[in-house]
C-alpha cells in the first residue's frame, strides 16, 4: 500500500484515525504499532516478516552495545557486526551487483523492502548514537518497533534521531487542529505526486526514449528538466504526505525540503535539499571523519567524498555517486572561491544548470550515456529541435510552468511576505476549500488506476 | 484564526472522506462491471497472496472498483489530461478517429510461450498453423505521436515466428491488416479487430488450410449493434470517439450450423449459439461472438466432408471462427484462458489433421496462458 492510493486515503487512513482517537491515551502507541503492522502486511507478509526481524535484530544490538558500553572492545565489536549486517542488507537489496546473492538466498525477484534506504539510515544512526552514549538504548520494544516501522515514515522517511522520536512518542498532543494541519500537508504532497510527478514522468519517458545520437537539444533539455522536477517532487511529495499523516497523530516531523530547486547559490540549494538525510550524512559521516583531520584540504576532500556517498545512496550506482561528487565539489569550490555577493539571477541560473547536470547522471543509463546526453543538451548532435520535441514542448509546457512555479518559493511568498494582511486573510479563510478541491482533483486523477505508485527510484 | 481554520479543514476533509468511505462499503458500485478490466481474474485470497502482497493489491482493486462515481471521475480525468497535456490518458491515446493503446509493452514472455507451443507440437503429426494478430496499435501506429511509432508489434510477431518450429505454418496477418487499414478492420474503442478485419485474414488462412474462401458478396451482413464501447473506452470514457458497430456475417446459401455446444471445466455441456444475441445486453457486447466463455466449444455443421479442425485461440478468434464453419463438418474451439487442467482432458489433438492457433499479440505474451497445452493432467492436481 502506498499513501497516494484510494485504499489508503479513503479506507486505511480514516479507519486508523478513528481507532487511534478512540483508544485511551495509554494504549495509543500500541494502536499505532498495530496499524503499522497492518500497513506493512498489506505489502506482503514477507515484507512484514523481514521488517520485524530487522527491527528485532537492531533492537538486540542496541541493547547489547548499551550493556557492554564500558568494555570498549566488546562494544566496538558489536557495533561493527551490527553495521556490517545492516549495510550488507541494504547492498543486497538495492545494488544490482548483488543480484546473484538474492538468487542464492532464493529471494523472489519482485520482493523489495520498500523504504530500506531510509530505515537503514535510522538503524545505523541509532546504533552509532547508542555506542557513543548520546542515546540510552531503548528498553521498550514497542517504542523501538514504532521508530522503525511507523507507517507514515516507512516509505520515504525522513530519517530522524531516536532521541527526538522518543521525545515525540512520550509527550505529544494531538487534536483537531493538528489533523487539519496534517491533512493540508498531506494534500500538498499528494498533489505534488499526482499532478506534477505523474505527468512529468510521461514527458521524461517520451524524451529519454529518443535515440541518444539523434537527440535534439530541446528534447534533451525537456528530459533533464522533467527528471529533475520528478525527482524533487517524488521525494518531497512523499515526505509531505508522510509528515502530514504523522501530524494527524501528533508527531511533528520537520520538513525535508525548503524549495531548493531555484536557489540563489549552490550552498543554499544544499542547505534546502533533503535536509534530514543531508544532516544524517553530516552527523555520521562528515563530522566524525573531519574531526580526525586538521588540514583544510583533507576536510574538503572528506566533504566531497561524503557528497559522493550521499548521491550514491539515492541510486546505488555510479551515476548517483558521480552526481554527488560533482555537487559537493561545486559546494567546496563555491565556499573557497566565490566570496563576493553575486547577482541573484546568475546564481539561480548556474545552480539550476548544475542541478540539471547532476540529474542527468542521477537518471542512470551509465556514465557514457550520461556524457552523450550532456553532449546532446549543448546541441552536440547539431540539432536544436525537431517536430517531436516541439510537440512535447507544446503538450507539456503548461504543466512544466506550473510545476516550476510551485517548485520555486513563489506560492509561499504570496502567503508569508504579502504586504497586505487582507490577502493573507482571504487565502487562509479559503484554505479549507482549496485543500478539499485539491483532494478531489487528485482523487479524480488516480480514479482509473486507483493509486499512483510510480516512485522513480526504488528506495 | 489559524487554529480555527485548521479545525475547519479537518472537519471538512474528514466528513468528505467518511462519506466516500461509506459509499465504498455500502453504495452501489461506481463503475459498471465491464470497466473493471483492472481486476485480474487470478488474484484471490490465498497463503501465497498474503505472503507476496497480492492480497493487498486485491483489496486496493476492490476499493477502486467500488469507488463512488468512478465512471464520471475517469471521464473528468481524461477530459483534463487530454486538454492539458498530451492526448494520452491512462495509457490510451485518445483521438476523435480512434482510441489506441499507447503503453508499448516489451512482451518478454513471448519467447517462453513459443517454446511451450513448440513442445506441444512436437508430438503431433498433423499440420499446425499459427496466426498472430496485432492489436489496433500495431496496425494504426501512424496515428500515434512520433516517439511511440516503433513498429514494435510487427517486429515482435516476426521474432515470435522465428522462435516457432519450422513445420508450424505461419500466417502473416500483420501485413494483410496493415495494407487494409483504410477500412473498418479494427474497433475504434477497442484493441480487437472487427468482423471485417477477421474476414480479411480468413481469406488467407483458409487458402493455407486448403479451401477457397467464400466471396464477400455472398454474405448478408446485419448490423446488430451500433453502440459498442470497448476496452479502451472503458479506460478513458473519452466520448468524442464514435461508438462501434457490431456485425454478423450470414451466408444464406451455405452450410448450416447443426450444433454449437459449450463445455465447462467439468465437461458439462451447454448448448450455445455462434452468435448469441442475448449477450448484446451484457457488459461486453463482443461476448456475443461464440456466446458464453467456455474452455471448449464444439461446432457441428452440415458440411459433408468429415473434416475436423482444432482451433486454439483467445478472444480475437471469436468473430473469426464463424467464417470457418463453411469448410469443416466439425470445429473444436479451445480457449486456454478459461481452461483448468490440460488440453488433453478435453480433446485428443491426434484426432485432428489440422490445428489452427489464433491469438492476439497480448495473449501471446500472457505468462502461464499456454501451460494448459503441456501440463500433464496428474501434475495440475498437486
Amino acid at each position: 500500500m502506498i499513501y497516494s492510493s484510494l485504499l489508503f486515503i479513503y479506507v486505511f487512513f480514516p479507519v486508523s484515525l478513528l481507532l487511534y482517537y478512540v483508544t485511551p491515551e495509554k494504549y495509543r502507541n500500541i494502536t499505532l504499532l498495530a496499524l503499522s503492522v497492518i500497513f506493512c502486511g498489506m505489502n506482503g507478509a514477507a515484507y512484514l516478516l523481514f521488517l520485524a526481524s530487522y527491527t528485532a535484530l537492531n533492537f538486540g544490538f542496541c541493547h547489547l552495545i548499551g550493556k557492554y558500553r564500558k568494555n570498549k572492545f566488546i562494544a566496538k565489536g558489536m557495533l561493527t557486526l551490527a553495521l556490517v549486517l545492516d549495510i550488507s542488507v541494504i547492498f543486497i537489496f538495492r545494488s544490482d551487483f548483488f543480484s546473484a546473492y538474492r538468487e542464492l538466498m532464493s529471494i523472489p525477484e519482485v520482493f523489495f523492502p520498500v523504504g530500506i534506504s531510509f530505515f537503514t539510515l535510522s538503524a545505523v544512526g541509532t546504533l552509532a548514537d547508542v555506542y557513543s552514549g548520546r542515546t540510552e538504548p531503548e528498553k521498550n520494544i514497542v517504542y523501538f518497533a514504532l521508530y522503525m516501522m511507523f507507517f507514515p515514515r516507512i516509505i520515504m522517511g525522513p530519517p530522524m534521531r531516536y532521541s527526538g522520536f522518543r521525545k515525540m512518542l512520550r509527550h505529544r498532543k494531538s487534536g483537531l487542529a493538528d489533523i487539519g494541519t496534517g491533512l493540508s500537508l498531506f494534500v500538498k504532497g499528494f498533489a505534488k505526486k499526482v499532478i506534477a510527478v505523474d505527468t512529468l514522468y510521461s514527458l521524461y519517458n517520451a524524451a529519454s526514449g529518443v535515440e541518444i545520437e539523434k537527440m535534439p537539444a530541446l528534447t534533451a533539455w525537456l528530459g533533464a528538466v522533467s527528471f529533475l522536477l520528478c525527482f524533487y517532487f517524488t521525494i518531497s511529495g512523499f515526505s509531505d504526505m508522510g509528515a502530514g499523516i504523522s501530524c494527524c497523530f501528533g508527531f511533528r516531523i520537520s520538513k525535508s525540503f525548503n524549495y531548493p530547486v531555484f536557489s540563489p547559490n549552490v550552498r543554499c540549494f544544499t542547505a534546502r535539499w533533503h535536509m534530514q538525510v543531508s544532516q544524517w550524512f553530516r552527523r555520521y559521516v562528515t563530522k566524525p571523519l573531519s574531526s580526525l583531520c586538521v588540514k583544510k584540504i583533507y576536510r574538503d576532500i572528506i566533504i566531497i567524498a561524503a557528497g559522493g556517498l550521499f548521491g550514491f545512496w539515492y541510486t546505488f550506482d555510479i551515476g548517483g555517486a558521480v552526481s554527488g561528487l560533482i555537487w559537493s565539489t561545486a559546494v567546496v569550490a563555491e565556499t573557497r572561491f566565490i566570496k563576493e555577493k553575486q547577482l541573484q539571477i546568475t546564481g539561480v541560473l548556474y545552480t539550476f544548470i548544475l542541478a540539471l547536470v547532476c540529474s542527468v547522471f542521477m537518471s542512470g543509463g551509465g556514465l557514457v550515456y550520461s556524457m552523450k546526453y550532456l553532449f546532446a543538451m549543448i546541441g552536440g548532435n547539431r540539432l536544436l529541435a525537431d517536430s517531436q520535441s516541439l510537440y512535447l514542448l507544446k503538450s507539456y509546457v503548461l504543466i512544466l510552468i506550473v510545476s516550476m512555479y510551485s517548485a520555486a518559493s513563489f506560492f509561499r511568498n504570496i502567503m508569508v511576505h504579502s504586504r497586505r494582511k487582507k490577502i493573507q486573510n482571504i487565502i487562509t479563510a479559503l484554505s479549507p476549500l482549496i485543500v478539499l478541491s485539491a483532494m478531489i482533483l487528485c482523487t479524480v486523477l488516480i480514479s482509473y488506476r486507483g493509486s499512483s505508485d510510480m516512485i522513480l527510484l526504488k528506495m | 484564526m489559524k487554529n480555527a481554520v485548521s479545525r475547519i479543514t479537518a472537519i471538512l476533509i474528514l466528513v468528505y472522506i467518511s462519506v466516500v468511505m461509506l459509499f465504498i462499503f455500502f453504495g452501489k458500485s461506481g463503475s459498471s462491471p465491464i470497466h473493471n478490466s483492472t481486476v485480474s481474474k487470478k488474484k484471490s485470497v490465498s497463503v501465497s497472496g498474503i505472503m507476496n502482497g497480492n492480497f493487498g493489491k486485491y483489496l486496493a482493486e476492490c476499493v477502486t472498483i467500488n469507488f463512488p462515481a468512478r465512471d464520471h471521475m475517469i471521464k473528468a480525468d481524461s477530459g483534463m489530461r487530454s486538454s492539458l497535456t498530451e492526448n494520452i490518458v491512462n495509457g490510451v491515446y485518445v483521438d476523435q478517429k480512434m482510441l489506441l493503446e499507447a503503453e508499448i509493452s516489451e512482451r518478454d514472455s513471448m519467447k517462453e510461450n513459443a517454446r511451450i507451443i513448440n513442445r506441444f507440437c512436437s508430438g503431433y503429426d498433423g499440420t499446425v498453423y499459427f496466426a498472430a494478430i496485432p492489436t489496433s496499435t500495431g496496425v494504426y501506429d501512424s496515428y500515434l505521436p512520433e516517439y511511440l511509432r516503433k513498429n514494435t508489434e510487427s517486429m515482435q510477431i516476426n521474432e515470435f515466428y522465428g522462435d516457432l518450429r519450422e513445420n508450424i505454418r505461419e500466417i502473416d496477418a500483420y501485413n494483410i491488416l496493415k495494407m487494409l487499414n483504410e477500412n473498418y478492420i479494427y474497433y475504434r474503442s477497442d484493441t480487437k479487430w472487427t468482423s471485417y478485419g477477421a474476414y480479411c485474414v480468413y481469406r488467407t488462412v483458409i487458402q493455407k488450410l486448403g479451401f477457397s474462401p467464400t466471396a464477400y458478396d455472398k454474405y448478408t451482413i446485419d448490423h446488430v449493434a451500433d453502440d459498442f464501447s470497448g476496452n479502451l473506452y472503458a479506460r478513458t470514457f473519452y466520448s468524442d470517439v464514435k461508438p462501434d458497430i457490431i456485425d454478423i456475417y450470414r451466408y444464406p446459401d451455405g452450410a448450416e450450423i447443426l450444433s454449437c455446444t459449450g463445455y465447462d471445466n467439468g465437461m458439462k455441456s451447454f448448448s450455445g449459439e455462434l452468435y448469441d444475441k442475448s449477450l448484446l445486453d451484457s457488459d461486453d457486447m463482443y461476448d456475443m461472438y461464440l456466446g458464453e466463455k467456455r474452455p471448449l466449444v464444439r461446432i457441428r455443421t452440415t458440411v459433408n466432408n468429415e473434416r475436423k479442425l482444432l482451433v486454439i485461440k483467445d478472444s480475437f478468434a471469436d468473430c473469426f471462427v464463424p467464417f470457418l464453419t463453411q469448410h469443416y463438418s466439425e470445429i473444436d474451439v479451445i480457449a486456454p484462458e478459461y481452461m483448468k487442467g490440460s488440453v488433453k482432458d478435453f480433446v485428443d489433438p491426434a484426432d485432428y489433421e489440422q490445428i489452427l492457433f489464433l491469438f492476439g499479440i497480448d495473449s501471446m505474451d500472457d505468462e502461464n496462458l499456454f501451460d494448459v497445452l503441456v501440463t500433464p493432467p496428474e501434475e495440475r492436481k498437486s
